[in-house]
């Protein structure tokens, strides 16, 4: 199930939040449990098997790795961490990548594989790191082992992170699964936080990706190198407000529910570098790199041979983890190369530049290389990066790019204005007074629109069935 | 925030989202929406089969943007934000100045097999039957209001389909661009509806003259009549948009002395007749009110107009033929309707036992290249 349909909001939702209120406090946990697995087998329900497997699996091996702890076998309890390591990669390998190496290695010549066609388990890249997580976090010692399955499960299928994020690490949320509070100040919070993520998927991703669509699809003899960056342009500002949407709603629905989750993006297209980029956006999944690969492989502490190669490891697995396929480990390992020339090469350099430039320089990277993560067909991707660096078949402009700039317009600058802090911090500006009568107002809108744009909703996809 | 300030706005959103649930189990559901012209998706059985599929979910949640409380306001909502924020389309439909609404034509690469295919069906198939057959190629408003549509707006050009056809097949073919771009400031088409109105079927007659061995008769013998000045027709419907007057419906041949019979069959594949009209006023207090002319979809039709002395015409055809048919009654004795998409017998069969003269095969060029041929083969 996804949230941006009128079923979740008007259907599903309503009566997870009744239940979870009128349910005594110590059966609150085991009713999630039952309505996490509805909302993960919703588009194909023998998938459920999946998520008893995984957390059946996870949670005897916490148990195993804290016993060992517990007698000071190291090696036994380290034995147990790689075990739940390779099941669940090896699930995640799969059900993910079997097809793409399958293919791969049919490419040149070693058919040996047989292609399986298998439609992924919806979020699997998303909760298998996860309860990756797990058992890591109990042998570090920063969580104990959770001896409670219903509870163990709830962490694993929690709903509103399941499908699209944020990854959540079981450190930070080891506490808030046993017991939390419901403070109304959180419910509010999370209403407001819920809403605008709403408004961001519906009424702003879908918009501008349907722009997207347009020069994704055209082909290659009439698109002009103008339309080619307004493409780029949209899709970026499409999977931001997509993914940060997403984020949006699984924080106000967690917050709804007594969570607190951390945030999942901080305007990243305000950064003013790769690296700051990557510090503000999927700010769950870089995080969960740097703690479970990057720094066991050494960090940045090392020479500088092995500090390139750290980099390019973790960006490789970082492009792979978005899609199984050679442009997603392509886009990584692009930004594994640009974060090696940060550290290495131009980083002082860059920091003395002003930063208009700073941000051109960043923007710039980020949306060639989106293009890369979001072309598939290599015989497709090629020209269209042509296009924009002036080979384009169908010339610099033509009517159809003064159609779209003049249709899009007033989208792309709400677009503009909803990737920069501005919105936020003018509302912060606002008296007290007026937020109060303007935040209920705003709430209404953004249900009222969004659920018009839902129930006339010839546009409404789903981006993450890769991940 | 203060906790009064939050209680206040924890039980606003409950009660908003508490509206929409008890809006939407209250709403009686519908079979049908007039306004959109399209059954609308029922609740599904809840069987274990499609439960453990999916399929019933995917089914319910279809059924829930169906059925949602209030739906048309809803979808008139999103057209009109469409426009607020800029936009000169919503659903593949563009607003032009007039208040014409005109859809897009798009020629996808499915469309273009289809096309190819289809020309082979054609020629095979005049190649088998005895008599004449021919070919003609009706583009819509897209192609002959093109300057109406805003600027720059995308939109495949029909003329290439009609230039394809032509070039392509062996049977005589012919394309009404022409006949149509000379009156292009006169009211040919619904500005609501995708079909051309009865004037712009007129001038569709008048050139088809020469290919079907008529002499059209002058504009000025008929007299109009207006049936109805509140048509809004299948763009609206597909539009969202609510804010455009609606069309005027005109007819021009008066419909004495003719009989129309629509053939189907039963369950069990006896055939039965039942009668129609040239023109059943009945629809003109529906939505679908362009279902006047000859009373709307059917198989095979038969148009019965007492000129004995005058030969027999099979239309192979969309609805554009609908209106059409009332200016081609003076000069055969029988006009047969065949529509490919419900009618699956032998047309080649059907010519040869009913004594048909000449054949002519006659489509929008939207429909031409949507709609496969193939039982043409038959």
């Amino acid at each position: 199930m996804v949230f941006s349909t009128p079923f979740f909001l008007f259907t599903y939702f309503p009566i997870v939040l009744l239940l979870h209120y009128v349910a005594p406090l110590k059966y609150r946990n085991a009713l999630l449990l039952v309505v996490n697995l509805i909302f993960y087998g919703w588009k194909k329900p023998i998938y459920i098997l999946i998520m008893f497997a995984s957390i059946g699996i996870d949670y005897v091996h916490g148990i195993l790795v804290e016993k060992a702890k517990g007698e000071d076998n190291d090696r036994r309890a380290r034995r147990y961490v790689i075990q739940s390591a390779i099941f669940n990669l090896a699930l995640l390998g799969f059900f993910k990548y079997w097809d793409f190496i399958a293919r791969s290695l049919a490419a040149v010549g070693l058919g040996f594989m047989p292609v399986l066609g298998l439609e992924l388990p919806i979020g699997i890249s998303f909760y298998t790191f996860q309860t990756m997580s797990y058992t890591i976090d109990v042998y570090r010692g920063d969580a104990g082992a959770q001896r409670n399955i219903v509870n163990f499960g709830t962490f694993v299928t929690l709903f509103p992170q399941l499908i699209a994020g944020p990854i959540l690490k079981y450190k930070d949320l080891a506490d808030q699964i046993d017991e939390r509070s419901y403070p109304v100040e959180r419910f509010a919070a999370g209403v407001q936080t819920f809403t605008v993520g709403l408004a961001k998927k519906v009424l702003l991703a879908n918009n501008l990706g349907a722009l997207w669509d347009v020069y994704k699809a055209m082909p290659l003899t009439e698109l002009t190198t103008g339309g080619a960056w307004l493409g780029a342009l949209a899709f970026a500002f499409q999977l931001y407000f997509d993914f940060s949407g997403y984020s949006d709603m699984a924080v106000g629905l967690g917050q709804m529910l007594g969570f607190e989750f951390l945030g999942n993006f901080n305007y990243p297209y305000t950064a003013r570098s790769i690296s700051e980029f990557w510090r503000r956006w999927h700010i769950s999944l870089s995080s969960w790199f740097r703690d479970y690969l990057y720094i066991p492989l050494g960090g940045s502490r090392v020479g500088k041979g092995r500090l390139i190669f750290n980099l390019m490891v973790v960006w490789a697995a970082t492009g792979i983890w978005h899609g199984a396929n050679w442009n997603f480990l392509l886009w990584g390992g692009c930004y594994g190369v640009l974060l090696v020339l940060e550290k290495l090469v131009w980083g002082k350099a860059l920091d003395r530049l002003p930063a208009f430039l700073q941000r051109i320089y960043t923007l710039f990277f980020v949306l060639v290389l989106w293009v890369v993560f979001a072309i598939e067909d290599f015989s497709h991707l090629l020209p269209y990066l042509s296009a924009m660096f002036g080979a384009a078949q169908g010339g610099f402009t033509d009517g159809a790019l003064f159609y779209h700039l003049r249709s899009y317009l007033p989208m792309l600058l709400l677009a503009l204005c909803g990737a920069t802090p501005g919105v936020k911090l003018l509302w912060a500006r606002l008296p007290e007074k007026l937020r109060q009568i303007l935040c209920p107002l705003l709430i209404l809108a953004g249900l009222a629109l969004s659920t018009a744009y839902l129930v006339d909703g010839t546009y409404n996809p789903f981006l993450y069935f890769q991940f | 925030m203060t906790k009064k300030y939050a209680r206040f706005l924890s039980a606003f959103f409950c009660a908003t989202l508490t509206l929409g649930f008890t809006a939407n189990a209250l709403t009686p559901d519908k079979e049908f929406s007039q306004v959109e012209n399209r059954s609308l998706a029922q609740r599904p059985a809840f069987t274990a089969k499609d439960v453990l599929s999916g399929k019933f979910m995917a089914d319910y949640e279809t059924y829930v943007i169906d059925q949602f409380a209030g739906r048309d306001a809803w979808v008139a909502a999103k057209a009109w934000s469409e426009r607020f924020v800029g936009k000169q389309e919503n659903n593949g439909v563009y607003f032009c100045d007039d208040g014409s609404l005109i859809t897009r034509f798009e020629l996808s690469e499915d469309d273009q097999k289809r096309l190819e295919s289809n020309l082979k069906y054609i020629d095979d198939f005049a190649a088998k039957v005895s008599g004449p057959v021919k070919v003609g190629l009706i583009p819509t408003a897209a192609k002959i209001w093109a300057e109406k549509l805003p600027a720059g707006a995308p939109n495949y050009d029909q003329g290439l389909v009609i230039s394809q056809t032509l070039q392509t097949l062996t049977t005589p073919a012919f394309g009404l661009t022409d006949a149509l771009a000379g009156h292009k400031d006169e009211a040919i088409f619904y500005r609501t509806d995708h079909h051309w109105t009865s004037l712009g079927a007129y001038y569709g007659y008048a050139a088809l003259g020469p290919i079907l061995g008529y002499e059209p008769l002058p504009l000025s013998t008929y007299t109009k009549t207006t049936v109805s000045d509140e048509f809004y027709g299948t763009v609206f419907s597909s539009s969202g948009v609510r804010w455009v007057e609606p069309d005027e419906m005109d007819t021009y041949v008066p419909e004495d002395g003719i009989t129309v019979t629509s053939h189907t069959y039963d369950a069990k594949g006896n055939p039965v007749e039942e009668p129609r009209q040239l023109y059943d006023k009945s629809y003109l207090t529906k939505k679908d009110k362009y279902a006047m002319f000859l009373g709307g979809q059917q198989s095979l039709g038969v148009v019965k107009t007492g000129n004995s002395d005058k030969p027999k015409l099979l239309l192979i055809r969309d609805s554009y033929s609908d209106s059409l048919v009332p200016f081609l009654t003076p000069h055969f004795s029988e006009i047969h309707l065949i529509d490919l998409r419900y009618y699956k017998r032998s047309t080649a069969q059907y010519i040869a036992d009913n004594g048909i003269d000449q054949t002519l095969i006659l489509y929008s060029v939207p429909n031409f290249v949507e709609s496969s041929l193939v039982w043409l083969g038959r």
